[in-house]
């Protein structure tokens, strides 16, 4: 329930929010109307060819199977590694949040795989695919070359994104975690709860707030993936992990086709807001129930 | 027995963690046939002003996380705990901000930045790193705002405070956790960001880690003992960086902190 | 009132003097003073040779200031930094190129006609004749070659008798270098979906007596389908490991380097490295034409970057910077780098020069001047980019080499038409 302010005061919450809508207004807007107007030209900058052709880009996007098998392979990315690295965060972020030795220290190590930066990670990772030399690689699948073959390239990708962002839910989901007031589990425990109903039934709606943060948040990202998979493959074998990012990236700054590249980048922002929606959709009615 | 599971649990996360990295920093104490040595920590440092570009990385990173929740944290707050038109819709424009690819946003930015002289600026980032961090930043706070019962906001308007007393001197310091948490978030983001630093900052002294890591690859060889070297080193900050900030995260609310 | 007026006067007039003083950076003062920004890739991890080099010049020139500042070695995202500034009308002087960057750079206006200082018979006299090519668009001269890299075989001396001239002798002497060391891999190559595996596979075209005309085009021809057929046939048949299928240059050179490899195809740099003191096959290494179907000794794609000048530099900073890259393309110039860096010179006169060119360089010589470049079109990356997918989908049997050669010819012809 939110409280109304008094009337002299009614300016105070604008005033709270100006910054914010002040830097997103003047560094944000202008990026992204640029493209919104770039993506309805056609302009290749090498040839100077610059001309406006309204929805005829979006029109090619419909015929364009580079475009829908990109769409696909970030679908089928993203669908593997969010559902994973939310699952996996949680446990984590329970196992962070319980009393044992060295927390502190487990919480900063933790963290690593997500800090490092993802070039160096990503080569670490190629070198754990190696057929010939690589832990995983030589072991799991002998012989066969992770990186180079088509479903096990983009199998790669995806446990490297597992293990490179599982640290990011967890760290949101446990900060949820610990904003639950230390009676409420308590008095559970006086109830006599069971281990799985106290998580099941008392810890996880309590903190819905950051499971939907994150999933939100995961699923934006997953969809952008660009570094990660770039370095891994570029896109390859015959363009079987090229996501909608990296088709876009050599799109805009290969071919420089800024043109046809926004309508891309375009494309895949609409892919995610649907995506959002259909998320926002689903949990409202969920939450609702349960209220 | 609960207690012996999760230490094995945890055990095994933090190899699973540490691993790929033993690999990293066992070759970074190696040249490249194998045999120990400390040159490639010693190479980090030469040809390049690597301690002033670690700096750069600290200064852009920190500035970029203390702008983000200066901005964001009131944005939150007014979002969680007011009743205001817009706030929803807010949310939902700094969402769709994000919801951009980054690469479409590289050319219109770095023709803004010239027009404003910033170009080859460290400010020339912490401003567009801000931008796009702010819309995790409001979407974490807000949600730890939300946690915050408003019964605490009616007493304080009962006792005759402002929104903005409240949120100075109430809401703020109980939400550490959430703006702990965010202030890893957005370091870390800035601290690894390649493509803007790439285009928009040229000078060598003013260039930040991943860019000055891409450039150790002089000629066509890669000299991964090096990259190693100065990957291992830029942890280090890093990791005190987040040893400091995640004994915030433990503090959570207590009983006492939501009577009163 | 008056005394006022003046002492408000002079402290505007004073005031207006230092705004012009403190002008943009790079614009020649009263003095004459101006300041060049040179923009390329360390050559090394050594930059004092260099600096020596840009040194020399200012000493040449009193009145010139040089400012370096690098770019990734990572052609990639140089190409990105380009596209973005060069785009948004950066006015920085000197700027390197890749050899397959020219036509597009200079169809975009990017980067200004050196015709008057370097003309093109000039360039061609004095450069090797694939670098040169590469820097006459049309007639015109765009860059000058700085230094150049072709591609090349190396063999391990102490595992087979000689440097192979066929495929087939290749595949012979891999196996009978197995028998003897069960351990070694074949034949190392680049694989990845990459601009490497362009030249991996033009090469096995050329291998095949395939052309690619620049005019046409054309891209699905007998030869193609060979050659395809035949960098597939080594992975299926084994003589060359899984691994090649993802790998870059670096990739194929530190296994071969580690002696874990009997043949591998790569660029002049791996031969320094592969004779570093403390590299495990120093002295048991050769190098050799790439071989063909035939025997007749194979094409090397041809590799290198050039200098050109920035078309939006000023008129005022034209001449020092035309001047800059002339003496950064000198034979002198050609020559220290070669020692201090390991770089092929791109002038036909240092190979000339019997005491300072490294003796590896000078056995180069005949290979390099062999070398064939990529097509020299402003629509290189974007066949480029479609070749890359194809060839990938051939070596890898996702498609067969006929199949992934139409699709690239109709997506070639599908690009270039589109833009007129």
């Amino acid at each position: 329930m939110k409280m109304s302010p008094a009337a002299s005061e009614r300016y105070q919450p604008y005033a709270l929010v100006a910054p914010t809508v002040a830097v997103l207004l003047s560094v944000a807007a202008y990026p992204v109307l640029a493209t919104l107007w770039l993506s309805l030209h056609r302009l290749i900058i090498v040839f100077h060819d610059r001309r406006f052709v309204g929805l005829a880009n979006y029109a090619s996007l419909f015929g364009d199977g580079r475009f829908w098998s990109s769409l696909g392979n970030t679908c089928y990315f993203a669908g593997a590694a969010v559902p994973a690295e939310l699952v996996l965060g949680l446990l984590l972020a329970l196992l962070l949040d319980s009393a044992i030795r060295g927390r502190s220290a487990l919480r900063a190590v933790v963290l690593l795989p997500w800090a490092a930066p993802t070039v160096i990670s990503a080569k670490i990772w190629m070198y754990l695919f190696n057929p010939q030399s690589g832990p995983i690689g030589a072991t799991v699948l002998h012989g066969v070359d992770w990186l180079g073959t088509p479903p096990y390239a983009m199998w790669a990708a995806i446990l490297l994104d597992i293990w490179k962002t599982t640290p990011f839910v967890a760290l949101l989901l446990l900060a949820g975690l610990q904003a639950i007031p230390t009676s409420v589990p308590e008095a559970a425990q006086v109830d006599g709860a069971s281990t799985w109903r106290m998580l099941w039934q008392i810890k996880l709606p309590l903190i819905r707030r950051s499971i939907v943060v994150a999933l939100l948040f995961r699923t934006l990202d997953a969809f952008r993936v660009f570094d990660s998979i770039y370095v891994l493959t570029q896109g390859g074998p015959a363009n079987t992990t090229e996501t909608l990012s990296i088709y876009t990236y050599k799109t805009l700054m290969k071919a420089g086709d800024f043109g046809y590249g926004s309508t891309l980048a375009v494309a895949t922002f609409l892919s995610i807001v649907s995506i959002s929606l259909l998320y926002l959709v689903a949990l409202r009615s969920r939450i609702a129930e349960r209220a | 027995m609960k207690r012996a599971a999760n230490g094995l649990a945890a055990i095994t996360v933090a190899l699973l963690c540490l691993a790929p990295f033993a690999w990293q920093i066992f070759s970074s104490f190696q040249t490249e046939l194998g045999r120990p040595s400390l040159r490639n920590y010693v190479a980090a440092f030469q040809g390049r002003p690597f301690g002033q570009i670690i700096l750069n990385s600290l200064v852009v990173a920190a500035a970029t996380a203390a702008c983000c929740i200066a901005i964001g944290a009131s944005a939150a707050f007014a979002i969680a705990k007011l009743e205001f038109k817009g706030g929803r819709a807010l949310l939902g424009a700094s969402l769709a901000c994000s919801m951009f690819p980054p690469i479409a946003t590289v050319s219109p930015l770095f023709l803004l930045l010239r027009r404003f002289g910033l170009q080859d600026e460290l400010a020339g980032l912490i401003l567009p790193y801000t931008t796009f961090a702010l819309p995790l930043t409001i979407w974490v706070l807000t949600s730890f705002f939300r946690e915050i019962p408003d019964e605490l906001y009616s007493a304080a308007q009962v006792d005759g405070c402002t929104p903005f007393r409240a949120f100075r001197q109430i809401f703020l310091p109980l939400a550490g956790p959430g703006i702990a948490t965010t202030a890893i978030m957005v370091f870390i983001f800035a601290w690894n960001e390649f493509i803007y630093a790439l285009t928009f900052i040229s000078s060598p002294e003013k260039r930040t880690i991943p860019v000055a890591i891409s450039l150790f690859a002089t000629g066509q060889k890669e000299p991964w003992h090096e990259i190693f070297a100065a990957s291992t080193i830029v942890s280090v900050p890093l990791l005190i960086v987040t040893i400091l900030f995640q004994r915030r995260i433990v503090s959570g609310l207590t009983a006492g902190a939501v009577k009163g | 009132m008056l005394a006022h007026r003046r002492r408000w006067l002079a402290a505007m007039s004073l005031l207006a003097l230092g705004a012009t003083a403190c002008r943009d950076v790079g614009q020649a003062d009263s003095r004459g003073q101006m300041r060049l920004v040179f923009k390329y890739q360390p050559l090394g991890p050594d930059p004092a040779p260099m600096r020596d080099l840009l040194a020399d010049f200012e000493r040449q020139h009193r009145n010139v200031e040089i400012a370096t500042e690098q770019l990734p070695n990572d052609a990639d995202s140089a190409l990105q930094y380009f596209l973005t500034a060069l785009e948004a009308g950066a006015d920085f002087d000197v700027l390197v190129v890749d050899i397959i960057w020219v036509p597009m750079f200079a169809r975009a206006g990017w980067i200004a006609d050196l015709s008057q200082e370097f003309p093109a018979e000039l360039i061609r006299g004095d450069f090797l004749a694939g670098a040169a090519e590469a820097a006459i668009v049309e007639g015109r001269v765009f860059a000058v070659p700085w230094y150049t890299d072709v591609g090349l075989l190396y063999y391990r001396t102490d595992l087979v008798p000689r440097a192979p001239r066929t495929y087939a002798e290749l595949e012979q002497f891999a196996a009978e270098a197995h028998r003897k060391e069960p351990s070694v891999q074949g034949y190392l190559w680049q694989g990845r979906q990459y601009e490497g595996l362009v030249c991996n596979a033009l090469e096995a075209i050329w291998g095949f007596g395939g052309t690619t005309e620049t005019e046409q085009l054309r891209i699905d021809s007998p030869a193609a389908r060979a050659g395809l057929g035949y960098l597939r046939s080594l992975l299926r048949g084994g003589v060359s490991p899984s691994s090649v299928q993802s790998a870059s240059e670096e990739d194929s050179r530190r296994v071969f380097q580690s002696g874990k490899a009997v043949f591998m195809r790569n660029w002049p740099y791996a031969w320094n490295e592969a004779q570093a003191e403390d590299s495990p096959i120093r002295g048991r290494v050769g190098f050799a034409p790439l071989p063909t179907a035939k025997g007749e000794p194979g094409h090397g794609a041809l590799g290198g970057w050039q200098l050109a000048v920035n078309a939006r530099s000023p008129p005022a900073r034209r001449a020092a910077a035309t001047r800059l890259v002339a003496h950064l393309t000198s034979v002198q110039a050609n020559l220290s780098l070669a020692t201090a860096y390991g770089r092929r010179p791109a002038r036909r006169a240092a190979y000339q020069d019997v005491s300072s060119l490294p003796s590896f360089d000078k056995a180069l010589y005949p290979i390099l001047q062999n070398a064939r470049p990529r097509p020299l079109t402003p629509y290189y990356n974007l066949i480029s980019d479609a070749l890359q997918s194809e060839f990938s989908a051939a070596i890898v049997g996702i498609r067969e080499p006929e199949q992934a050669l139409r699709r690239a010819q109709q997506q070639i012809n599908r690009l270039t038409a589109a833009v007129q």
